[in-house]
């Protein structure tokens, strides 16, 4: 019986060969290939072309695993042996095709696995470096277009002090509007630089969120009449007047989201809203939404229209940058937040956001209501005498700039060092109440002069208030600068009204 | 003058070895990734020159990224080598000089050509930097897809067979 069944079983997968010393084929049971008495196997396929250098070596037994043999239109995965039986060679061939075949599943399905694996780790090792790259190129970019944008936006402004022709008038009015927007599309830059390469730290303070409302319903009501649509504004009473957080980046994002309606609707109207969600012990959930019935974003663009310099095609060409949404998503993302969107093409956009923010328990409300600007004041109230000024400046544009600006404020004596290694000389033959220093000077960087000046031996000198300037925006660098022992740091471009504002602030 | 020589063609897995056998035998390529398991065992005859040929017995083995774990029986008998690695990942070569010394060990005396294949995918002047800054020495630089390199391997290969003849 068992031989009936070994006969079923193991005899189909099984097959005999018996070879002469010549591997000439001399009897073969023929169970799985068809094998013909007299040929020689190094015929029937190329793996057998090595059997008869086997069959004259030494060694008795030879064994080969999962071997992938086609023959007469047949395919089979075998183990073969070869052993020798004087004066014979005995070819045992097993048929073992279901089961590598099982064993070819599951490496296939490893080995994919693996190479898709480290080809992602590769690919992403890739992003990250060209995201580096980004990140320096725009780094760079902006203190290259910073020191030449200065001087076109001082250059301006002192043009606009002077007598002009109307038409002069027009056309000054027309590169200062481009300065603005230059301005502002450079900011974006930096801000997403900043953003995306984790350098933006967001500020915690208290601020007036019915201040910050009421100045965007203003100021946008003003764009809107401009354009003949309206603008709906509505500030939930349930919202607590002041909350902490960073109100400039507030600011950011809820501008980028009414210009972005402004730019892409043309009648009808934009909907602000500030509404309360929940209220715990000293956090505040609020939701802020802008909407519009403007074109619309088809939906396969609802999630690329948040990427950089992104814009949509409306068939008409769009101001701006292409980055004010991405940077809305980068600021939310920081603060913990997601900004959504639900839209309709030819019916409009719902932008919005949940905000959780912290608000103040203490009457911290009312002294912020009632503080004024540390820098009000003139500077006849500040500086009884004129003020002795020293610039450290290598730019003669820069230069022309705060000369100006100071000669015209009429409190000023100026003095200006192009190089930075005569600047401590200079300070010990004169009296000066205030330095107003570059950081990128030839010889020496104006941070490592400040730190010789905060070590100078005599007081009058060491206790001189340092203003830095610098076309280097990122906060990082700024606080590098700032801890030099630099009072204030101002960045390049500046308005006359920034450096005066400076100069009072340091004012003792 | 007409001689038979077993070539085994070795390697990480996935880097190509097979698709280098089917472009060599049968001028073709596919872009779908099939493991080997085991041995496929294939043939080909290169002419050296007129009158003059060697049949490579091509034996394509299954890849593994442990070199020492290669069935020795597949070796017994062997006359060349084609060591292949992957250019686009660096897991494939960045242990080649020792992967060869294995390779060395088991096939005594025996030539050994070192192909770094999948070129169409690759700048070809960042992988000599990247190649050369990690002392990696290769004998050809090959796509199975477009077929460069793999006849000059192949011949190159029989003619060191000849010569070893």
């Amino acid at each position: 019986m068992l031989n009936e069944y070994r006969q079923r079983f193991i005899n189909e997968s099984l097959q005999l060969i018996l070879l002469d010393n010549d591997s000439v084929v001399v009897a073969s049971d023929n169970s799985i290939f068809h094998v013909a008495q007299g040929e020689s196997i190094t015929e029937l396929h190329p793996f057998f072309e090595s059997v008869p250098s086997l069959i004259e070596s030494e060694t008795k037994v030879f064994k080969f695993l999962c071997i992938h043999l086609s023959l007469q239109g047949d395919f089979r995965i075998v183990d073969i042996s070869i052993s020798k039986e004087e004066p014979h060679a005995v070819l045992v061939i097993h048929d073992l095709t279901e089961h590598y075949e099982s064993y070819q599943s599951a490496a296939q399905a490893r080995n994919e696995s693996v190479i898709k694996t480290e080809l992602t780790v590769i690919k992403n090792n890739e992003l990250e470096e060209r995201e580096r790259f980004k990140n320096l190129f725009i780094q760079n970019f902006s203190h290259e277009i910073r020191n030449p944008l200065t001087s076109i936006v001082a250059i301006a402004n002192i043009l606009s002090d002077t007598s002009l022709t109307d038409q002069q008038r027009k056309m000054l009015d027309f590169l200062q509007e481009s300065n603005a927007a230059l301005k502002l599309m450079l900011e974006d830059i930096l801000s997403l630089g900043a953003i995306e390469s984790g350098k933006l730290h967001l500020q915690e303070k208290p601020f007036d969120l019915t201040k910050l409302f009421r100045l965007l319903e203003f100021t946008y009501k003003t764009k809107t009449k401009q354009k003949n649509i309206e603008l709906v504004a509505v500030f939930d009473e349930r919202i607590p007047d002041f909350v902490e957080g960073d109100r400039l980046r507030l600011y950011q994002i809820l501008t980028n989201l009414l210009d972005n309606a402004l730019k892409y609707t043309d009648s009808g109207k934009i909907s602000f809203s500030l509404s309360f969600n929940q209220k715990w012990a000293n956090k505040v959930s609020i939701r802020f939404e802008v909407a519009d019935t403007g074109v619309g974003i088809p939906e396969e663009s609802l999630e690329s229209i948040f990427e950089s310099f992104t814009q949509l095609d409306v068939g008409q060409n769009k101001d701006g940058s292409g980055l004010g949404l991405a940077i809305v998503k980068g600021l939310l993302e920081l603060m913990g937040s997601k900004i959504k969107v639900t839209s309709q093409v030819g019916q409009g956009s719902v932008f919005y956001f949940d905000l959780l923010l912290k608000y103040p328990l203490h009457p911290v409300q009312e002294a912020l209501k009632g503080s004024t600007s540390p820098i009000q004041g003139d500077i006849k109230r500040k500086a009884k005498d004129k003020v002795n000024l020293l610039v450290v400046e290598d730019d003669e544009r820069i230069q022309t700039l705060i000369l100006k600006t100071l000669v015209d404020a009429e409190f000023f004596n100026v003095d200006i060092l192009n190089d930075g290694a005569d600047v401590l000389k200079e300070l010990v033959n004169n009296q000066y109440n205030i330095i107003l220093m570059d950081v990128d000077l030839p010889n020496i960087s104006g941070d490592h002069l400040t730190r010789l000046i905060r070590e100078f031996p005599f007081k009058n000198i060491k206790n001189i208030p340092i203003i830095g300037l610098t076309a280097n925006a990122f906060n990082e660098q700024i606080t590098s600068y700032l801890a030099s022992g630099m009072n204030k740091v101002l960045t390049k471009p500046f308005e006359k009204e920034d450096l005066i504002k400076a100069i009072l602030r340091v004012l003792r | 003058m007409h001689r038979s020589k077993k070539l085994v063609v070795l390697g990480h897995f996935g880097v190509g070895k097979t698709s280098l056998i089917r472009r060599f035998v049968s001028d073709v390529f596919s872009d779908k990734y099939k493991v080997t398991i085991g041995v496929h065992i294939t043939k080909k005859v290169v002419e050296i020159s007129a009158g003059n040929s060697v049949s490579l017995i091509l034996w394509d083995l299954e890849g593994t990224d442990d070199i020492t774990t290669i069935r020795n029986s597949y070796l017994l008998g062997t006359h060349g080598a084609v060591f292949v690695f992957d250019v686009t990942r660096p897991s494939t070569f960045q242990n080649l000089n020792e992967d060869l010394k294995v390779v060395a060990e088991k096939l005594r005396s025996v030539p050994i050509i070192v192909v770094g294949n999948k070129m169409d995918l690759v700048d070809a002047n960042d992988l000599i930097t990247v190649l050369g800054e990690n002392d990696i020495a290769y004998d050809f630089l090959s796509s199975a897809k477009t077929g460069s390199a793999v006849e000059d391997l192949f011949y190159k290969m029989a003619t060191l067979l000849q010569e070893d003849a």
